[in-house]
């Protein structure tokens, strides 16, 4: 059996080249991922807690299966990511899903308004933090998607194209869309952010 | 909270999960590059069609046929190839997408690059007497094609509208008139007053000419101007002898076409 320890000075690539070798391995690269994929996944897709996890299941195994097609040029963290935002809009298309509110933590809501209003701070009332969510949660998925890739995620235009196997110059296009669109659903229900 | 790192991990030794062959990827990434090449060399083969049958007809001819230029442009077409065309350049595009990197380009991006791939090998083709080849294996093996094609032929065979074409069968007639059996194998005699030979041709018996006229009767056309059916053939004069000149050996069978 493989210990953490033995992955923590390895780089991701490296442990793909090690898991072909030894399936093992493969368990340091979902603890690496289990979490952030998961959140992901919650996000872009509104299902439960426990259809999310059953879907990032799916998602380890598929990559598992399709490891040798692992580009090594490539970010292996944007061919998880890739993998498992395919993966959840096949499961949530299948599934026609009643949308639910998944929580977010405070930091990822503030970054994203923040980064979409362009306010300094904000603090949220606990109605206005449900509010927002549910507007989030009613944006078209492309535009959900780009917005918690790039906000919340963190991740920069040539990762996202990465991972939803888009042109940059479409990514770009979408932020600015997306962000476009928040503020507008955000302006119409009157919510108005307090600086701090 | 389930653990599932773990249990994924004991899914894939219970079911005895392995990873698919490097092999299996190898090969259908090859396989995506061989659909795109072989799309691409199909939409040139596409254009040069495209290119030989706009080549062939006679552009300048629009007033005869009754309609204006645009829409005799609109008439003449070669949709048939345009579609193929078309066609080729998106099952290319499709394949492109799916190669690793493929994404990464936006759609105006590898249309342009698929169809600028096409017209360059195409117009090659063309050059090189490909689409006409190929044009002689579609009007005589595919049922229909030449319904499907605007053609020359098609062009030409409008008496009513003084268009004609056919080849001088009998010459020698009083006033330079001669006998010209049409394309559909009709017998005409052709008044030859003070028509204009283009292309250097002068009647003789054999040649294979189009017509300019006016429609007299159902045997008689009074020619206007006679151009020879193929754009290369001509006649020199030589000595005071003329001389009916073929051109292929000196030129691509393309120009021998009407």
């Amino acid at each position: 059996m493989v210990t953490s320890s033995e992955c923590i000075n390895k780089t991701d690539e490296q442990i793909v080249v090690l898991t072909l070798k030894n399936q093992d391995y493969y368990l340091c690269l979902m603890k690496r991922y289990e979490d952030k994929l998961l959140n992901y996944i919650l996000k872009i897709s509104n299902l439960s807690r426990e259809d999310g996890e059953d879907i990032l299941q799916e998602a380890f195994i598929k990559a598992y299966q399709n490891l040798n097609d692992f580009d090594l040029n490539f970010k292996f963290s944007n061919w998880i990511y890739s993998i498992a935002h395919n993966t959840t809009i096949s499961a949530f298309r299948k599934k026609k899903v009643r949308p639910q509110t998944i929580s977010w933590e405070n930091k990822d809501l503030n970054n994203l308004l923040k980064s979409t209003l362009d306010a300094e701070n904000t603090s949220l009332q606990k109605l206005t933090y449900k509010h927002i969510l549910k507007i989030i949660n009613q944006l078209p998925l492309k535009y959900k998607d780009v917005l918690i890739l790039k906000f919340v995620e963190g991740k920069d235009y040539q990762e996202i194209s990465d991972i939803l196997h888009k042109p940059m110059g479409t990514v770009g296009t979408l932020i600015n869309r997306a962000k476009k669109s928040l503020k507008q659903e955000l302006k119409k229900e009157d919510i108005t952010l307090k600086k701090l | 909270m389930k653990n599932i790192s773990n249990e994924v991990l004991k899914k894939i030794k219970d079911n005895n999960i392995k990873p698919k062959p490097r092999w299996y990827f190898v090969t259908k990434n090859y396989f995506i590059w061989l659909i795109f090449g072989i799309s691409i060399i199909l939409g040139s083969f596409a254009f040069s069609m495209v290119l030989f049958i706009i080549k062939q007809l006679d552009w300048d001819i629009y007033h005869y046929i009754g309609e204006g230029f645009l829409k005799t442009i609109f008439i003449s077409l070669p949709y048939l190839w345009l579609i193929f065309l078309i066609l080729f350049t998106g099952v290319a595009y499709y394949n492109f997408i799916h190669t690793k990197r493929g994404y990464r380009l936006k759609l105006i991006s590898i249309l342009l690059m698929n169809l600028v791939i096409s017209i360059t090998l195409g117009t090659g083709l063309y050059f090189n007497g490909f689409s006409e080849r190929l044009e002689n294996v579609f009007s005589e093996k595919i049922p229909y094609y030449n319904r499907l094609v605007y053609s020359c032929e098609e062009q030409w065979m409008k008496p009513e509208r003084g268009l004609l074409a056919g080849i001088i069968i009998e010459t020698g007639l009083p006033e330079n008139n001669f006998i010209l059996m049409d394309l559909d194998n009709n017998r005409w005699k052709i008044e030859d007053g003070k028509v204009i030979w283009k292309g250097k041709t002068a009647p003789v018996i054999g040649l294979k000419i189009k017509l300019i006229g006016t429609l007299i009767d159902n045997n008689n056309f009074k020619a206007i101007e006679i151009r020879p059916w193929q754009k290369g053939q001509g006649k020199f004069m030589m000595g005071g002898e003329s001389i009916i000149f073929y051109f292929p050996d000196y030129f691509p069978s393309k120009f021998m076409d009407c």
